[in-house]
């Protein structure tokens, strides 16, 4: 009787062990997968949700193919609303950027809380920005340094192209006006490219683009980059400095590229989004790709996610604030 | 005869075997994308992105150009055939191409975009050989107060060729500038005009959304309601000669062939710009230019060849600023560009000298693509004029769905469906009330572009309106500022001229 009883103890452990791994393990999706795009055609999340979809489609990372849609429409604000509204849907994900967490801020009616309408999933990148002028720009001629910069810059008359208002770089502008003590005239475009080719064409004096941007003129010595606003050199730009070599450790900024879920997806679903991210961001054409291109590779998950939402939350409601 | 030795190179490239065959199998998916509303060339090229994973580089950019191409000849079809723009590229096509179908015409409608696209896209592709770096040069000097000038250019052009009723011309542009400022503002980063606070308005109103909607839509109950239901037109005889008729017809098409072909290439290597202002640019330019300007509307050929002509070579333009400064010309090119980054490529000024084989690869498939589209295309009219032997009544169902999935398609929201299907009526209407519809069309597209460049400019000159007039600022853009003027006033005075000294009969 007593084996009996041990027998069966045993069996059905083992079978509710078996039942939870399954579980865990067994979600997978039923239908092609939206990847919403908080931002247009051509612009930095729309680059690497594409390069995504390619690669795990390309490895067969998952069952049923990503679907890209761009809902750009006010600054993401559109994207998510519609995330939002789809809680409980396991197949939707999304793309998102820093204005994940100012557009929330900047529009208080959409009543969005970015911890309880989301279910994060994984940041897989950071990018970063740096201060660049045109290699003889008719006011920035003879610039090499950012000190250099910041003197010319302090009579007033410089011009910013930038990528829209209350973007990641006017807040930028914002900040930098703060610690520098000069300002400029800002003109948004639409999109990094866009404001790449205005600082070429010569309409604008300067640009915070992030480094892919300006790639192209950067190697072709179009464009001069000042400073790189991390506390190391990236090796994509052996010879620009870091803010932290130049004395500005105050100089630091950051642009996420994270993807979360609509709210109430199960874990189940939310282990499997997040696995697939991780086989993306493992896989070595990805990882060659970001380097080069100068981002930082920067994988956390889960909880981790959610406190450093929480905390970016935070600082850009002090930048936004500082700057209104 | 450096660039000749690169040429044919590039042209030996695209008829290696792999890349011949991609090249016509993406012609052939570009038509099918092109003629069907909704799908357009962006979802195409986005779609097949994966799948250039598998092929080298310069026959994955030779497929999707391909897809691209097929779909600036694609879109014509069925704004001919349905009155419905297959594509954004292709609304100026029904304008005139729709009234020559229903005039029993279709053969010359047809013909003419598939000539048109042909000579636009070789002019172009030419143009694109002999000048593409100096052109980077001339779209990096084109910056927005030029953009703003050029923008007038194309309003005051469709004032003027408004001809019999200019207060209803007006009407007409103001309303689609009305509508082409909904959603956000770019420059404050503030929503506007979302009506009752629905969030559909937030991405603004999407310009297919109104040109499928008042074209397929309220064509259908236009049509509806003339026909009863029945054959549109009887007897459509077909043989070999009405084809050989279809290319007399277009002699008289010199001129805009000319406009397209140029002012659509100029047009196309604007960043920003892309292939659907530069069609309706050069409609309303050669409308301006045409003796016979008060039949345009009705079913001229040059009414077709115009827009034809200057969507394909646009779409070829829009390359350059791709290729040679990382910025696309066009919705399709950002995202041909998305994939030239997936497969290790960094466009820029240093893409010709370090990737030669790319893209003279690239400008020889262009030519190639082009005769093959041409062929296939005077082939297949037969079997496009298939459709109007089919009874409306059968015909309208199949034109709604297809009205529906084009309102879809674009945004996925089904919002735009209904603000569709409201389009489509407020357009029958009008049409009733005898407005023109041609222009809040046009100002959709052009308003937003129009809007952004005055705005950066006016930051830029604090404030001033200079910067549009003076000579010693900005000559280019006084210069298009001027001819502007001209085209916008020539017809006031005409008009003018004829109330004050009235011809004696």
């Amino acid at each position: 009787m007593n084996l009996l009883k041990k027998v069966a103890i045993l069996f059905v452990s083992f079978s509710l062990v078996a039942v939870g791994t399954v579980s865990a393990k067994d979600f997978k999706p039923k239908k092609p997968i939206e990847l919403i795009i908080m931002a247009g055609q051509g612009g930095g999340a729309d680059e690497i949700a594409r390069l995504v979809q390619g690669i795990a489609e390309k490895n067969d990372f998952t069952s049923k193919p990503l679907i890209p849609i761009n809902k750009p429409g006010g600054s993401g604000g559109e994207a998510l609303t519609y995330v939002k509204g789809k809680s409980g849907d396991q197949h939707t994900i999304m793309i998102t950027l820093n204005s994940f967490f100012t557009t929330p801020q900047n529009q208080t009616e959409l009543g969005i809380d970015i911890i309880e309408d989301y279910t994060p999933l994984a940041r897989l990148l950071t990018d970063t920005f740096m201060v660049w002028i045109k290699k003889d720009g008719a006011k920035t001629s003879g610039i090499n340094t950012l000190d250099e910069f910041l003197a010319r810059a302090k009579q007033g008359d410089l011009v910013m192209g930038g990528t829209g208002k209350m973007s990641e770089d006017e807040l930028l502008l914002g900040m930098m006006r703060g610690m520098f003590g000069f300002d400029a005239k800002y003109v948004p475009y639409s999109g990094g490219g866009a404001v790449a080719k205005g600082l070429i064409g010569g309409e604008s004096d300067f640009t915070l683009n992030n480094p892919s941007e300006q790639m192209g003129f950067y190697q072709s010595g179009d464009s001069k980059a000042l400073v790189m606003m991390t506390p190391k050199r990236n090796p994509a730009f052996p010879e620009v400095p870091s803010s932290y070599e130049l004395g500005y450790p105050d100089l630091e900024y950051y642009m996420m590229r994270a993807f979360v879920a609509p709210a109430d997806i199960g874990a189940e679903a939310q282990k499997y989004y997040t696995g697939v991210l991780h086989d993306v961001y493992m896989n070595n054409e990805f990882q060659k790709f970001n380097i080069d291109d100068g981002k930082l590779l920067s994988w956390i998950e889960g909880y981790g996610l959610s406190d450093f939402f929480a905390v970016e939350y935070d600082k850009h409601s002090e930048i936004v604030a500082a700057f209104n | 005869m450096e660039t000749f030795l690169l040429l044919m190179n590039g042209i030996g490239t695209a008829l290696v075997p792999l890349n011949l065959g991609l090249l016509i199998f993406g012609c052939l998916i570009g038509l099918f994308v092109g003629a069907m509303p909704g799908l357009g060339s962006v979802n195409g090229v986005a779609i097949l992105i994966p799948i250039t994973f598998i092929v080298p580089p310069t026959a994955a950019i030779i497929f999707l150009a391909a897809v691209y191409y097929g779909a600036m000849y694609g879109g014509a079809i069925s704004s001919i055939m349905l009155g419905i723009p297959g594509a954004s590229t292709a609304v100026a096509t029904v304008f005139d191409g729709r009234p020559l179908a229903q005039k029993g015409d279709a053969i010359t409608g047809l013909t003419a975009a598939a000539v048109g696209s042909f000579v636009g896209g070789t002019v172009s592709v030419i143009l694109f050989t002999l000048f593409a770096p100096p052109l980077a040069k001339v779209a990096l000097a084109f910056n927005a107060p030029e953009t703003f000038a050029l923008m007038v250019m194309a309003f005051a052009t469709f004032v003027g060729l408004g001809g019999d009723d200019i207060p209803k011309t007006c009407f007409s542009i103001l309303i689609g500038l009305v509508l082409s400022t909904i959603g956000l503002d770019l420059i404050s980063g503030q929503p506007r005009l979302i009506f009752f606070g629905i969030p559909g308005f937030l991405h603004g109103v999407n310009f297919l959304v109104l040109a499928i909607g008042i074209y397929g839509i309220g064509e259908m109950l236009w049509t509806l309601e003339s026909t009863k239901g029945a054959v549109q037109i009887s007897s459509i005889k077909f043989t070999f000669k009405d084809i050989i008729q279809g290319f007399r017809n277009l002699k008289d098409t010199v001129m805009a062939m000319t406009i397209g072909s140029f002012l659509g290439f100029f047009v196309g290597i604007l960043p920003a710009a892309g292939a659907t202002p530069a069609a309706l640019m050069s409609y309303g330019i050669t409308k301006q230019l045409s003796k016979n300007s008060k039949d345009f509307g009705t079913g001229v050929p040059a009414g077709v060849v115009a827009p034809e002509c200057a969507n394909n070579s646009a779409s070829t333009g829009s390359m350059l600023p791709m290729l040679t400064l990382g910025i696309p010309g066009s919705p399709t090119t950002a995202i041909l560009l998305g994939g030239m980054i997936l497969w290790g490529l960094t466009p820029g000024p240093l893409l010709f000298t370090q990737q030669p084989e790319f893209v003279w690869g690239l400008i020889g498939s262009l030519y190639i693509a082009n005769f093959f589209t041409l062929i296939l295309n005077v082939a297949l009219i037969p079997a496009f004029i298939m459709v109007l032997r089919i009874p409306f009544a059968i015909l309208a169902p199949v034109i709604f769905v297809l009205c529906v999935t084009g309102g879809y398609a674009p945004t996925q929201s089904i919002h735009d469906v209904w603000l569709m299907l409201l389009f489509g009526v407020v357009g029958y209407v009008l049409r009733k009330l005898d407005y023109p519809v041609a222009p809040a069309v046009l100002s959709i597209v052009l308003g937003p572009l129009a809007e952004k460049a005055m705005r950066q400019s006016l930051i830029i000159s604090d404030g001033s309106f200079n910067i549009f007039f003076d000579f010693s600022i900005k000559p280019i853009a006084a210069t298009i500022m001027y001819i502007a003027l001209v085209f916008l006033f020539l017809p006031l005075i005409s008009v003018m001229k004829n109330k004050l000294f009235p011809k004696k009969t």
